[in-house]
């Protein structure tokens, strides 16, 4: 490589050259003199690693980028912790947090649900490629691109229970348990989707959520050998 | 347009060329089908999360390099690749941690399959890494948008609220900071004094 300055014209043919927007006449100019001027083909290389470190320092910006968000995300699964800071809390300050606390209904409804952890995603897998990139993003906690994402789906399969069953799923997550409702009564009343039952027990969630005690009784799901224990607790609890 | 876009990605061929082109997707599709594997295999070996996070880093690096320097096999599977060369770290690092502490620990290297070769990339990768770490903000901004982002300059001037012609002078400008560094050390000069 030279020792001395390098022109700012000079550069910028190198940087056109390793980015492949010079044109096609000037490349092959340009690519003879490589073959003969080994000062060229040294500055050459030394820019492509400097393009390089400037793309590799922002590749790992974006991955611990990704990585924080993430870390965010997970931090909300204190849950644990943040229940055990509230009850100290309510220790402290007593009456106060009787009257201000959430409604029976949304407090039963914060216990019982769990966000469904969604299917697996192959990295190859090649069939329904925008359903699974969907599913990546609701994997990762952004339920509204998830449900856009399958949204844009709909319409060429409106009846579809999977998505029906996942966008339901995204609404939940993101507390539009109203939007939530008509989606899960759709897979609810299929019992021949593979997502009947649990939409059935979403169903019943979101019907608690907004507090509509007789559709969500009359599910009747007391008996349902998966889920019925939980919902005879609730509707104990909700009949106190 | 949309779908087809999608399930090109999903196809080797396409999530290395999108790994070249540095799509962010890809990336973010990479870590959440992949780190939660690594990240259970560091826990269970006595790794933190932010140990996982460290070793998952440094293997994505050497796969967005190899895929830069179109050096991967054609049938590299990306999980597979990310958990070797993540454990490979891993092993390392307890074993390093070992020594120093005088421990005996029968720790087994993975043997690693042709392409997760990483030695002579490692030195690469600590040298790009030092060249990038001594750029200023400005120059990070502006290179980074243009050779990361793949933004023109127009946009570039736009978002900075400067004209083309300066993107132009600044881009050269920092470019030139990173030769005279490269120079410096090629002529054996100390990393701190460019």
């Amino acid at each position: 490589m030279s020792k001395g300055a390098l022109a700012q014209g000079r550069f910028e043919a190198i940087e056109a050259y390793l980015l492949g927007s010079m044109p096609a006449a000037d490349r092959v100019r340009f690519e003879q003199e490589l073959n003969t001027d080994p000062e060229l083909r040294a500055e050459v290389a030394m820019q492509r690693e400097n393009m390089l470190a400037v793309e590799l320092g922002g590749m790992q910006r974006s991955l611990r980028s990704i990585m924080a968000q993430d870390e965010e995300r997970g931090s909300t699964g204190w849950g644990h912790f943040l229940k055990y800071a509230a009850a100290v809390a309510v220790l402290l300050i007593g009456g106060l947090w009787w009257f201000s606390r959430p409604p029976l209904n949304e407090r039963l409804y914060a216990e019982f649900h769990q966000t469904d952890p969604g299917l697996p995603v192959p990295m190859s897998a090649t069939r329904n490629p925008a359903f699974q990139d969907a599913m990546v993003a609701y994997k990762l906690g952004d339920y509204q691109e998830a449900a856009d994402k399958w949204n844009k789906l709909l319409p060429a399969s409106p009846g579809n229970d999977t998505l029906n069953y996942y966008i339901a799923n995204a609404q939940l997550a993101k507390g539009n348990a109203a939007g939530a409702i008509p989606l899960y009564k759709a897979v609810a009343n299929d019992p021949a989707s593979a997502f009947h039952e649990k939409a059935k027990w979403f169903l019943f969630l979101s019907l608690l959520h907004e507090g509509r005690y007789e559709e969500m009784r009359a599910l009747g799901m007391e008996r349902d050998g998966t889920y019925g224990e939980r919902v005879r607790q609730i509707e104990d609890k909700i009949g106190q | 347009m949309e779908q087809k876009a999608a399930a090109d990605i999903l196809f080797f061929s396409a999530w290395a060329e999108a790994l070249v082109r540095n799509d962010p997707g890809t990336l973010k599709k990479l870590y959440a089908l992949h780190f939660p594997t690594v990240k259970q295999y560091v826990q269970r070996n006595s790794g933190t999360a932010e140990d996982a996070r460290d070793v998952f880093q440094d293997a994505i690096t050497v796969l967005w390099l190899k895929a830069k320097d179109g050096t991967l096999q054609q049938n590299t599977e990306p999980g597979a690749f990310l958990f070797r060369v993540s454990k490979n770290k891993w092993l390392d690092r307890v074993r390093s941690a070992a020594q120093r502490t005088m421990t005996v620990v029968p720790v087994e290297h993975t043997g690693a399959p042709d392409d997760v070769e990483t030695v002579d990339l490692e030195e690469r990768i600590q040298r790009l890494i030092q060249v990038y770490d001594r750029m200023d903000e400005h120059c990070r901004t502006v290179l980074g948008r243009f050779y990361f982002q793949r933004e023109d300059m127009a946009t570039i001037a736009q978002a900075m609220g400067v004209t083309e012609e300066s993107i132009r002078t600044i881009k050269y400008r920092c470019m030139m900071k990173l030769r005279a560094f490269r120079k410096h050390i090629a002529d054996g000069g100390k990393e701190t004094e460019p």
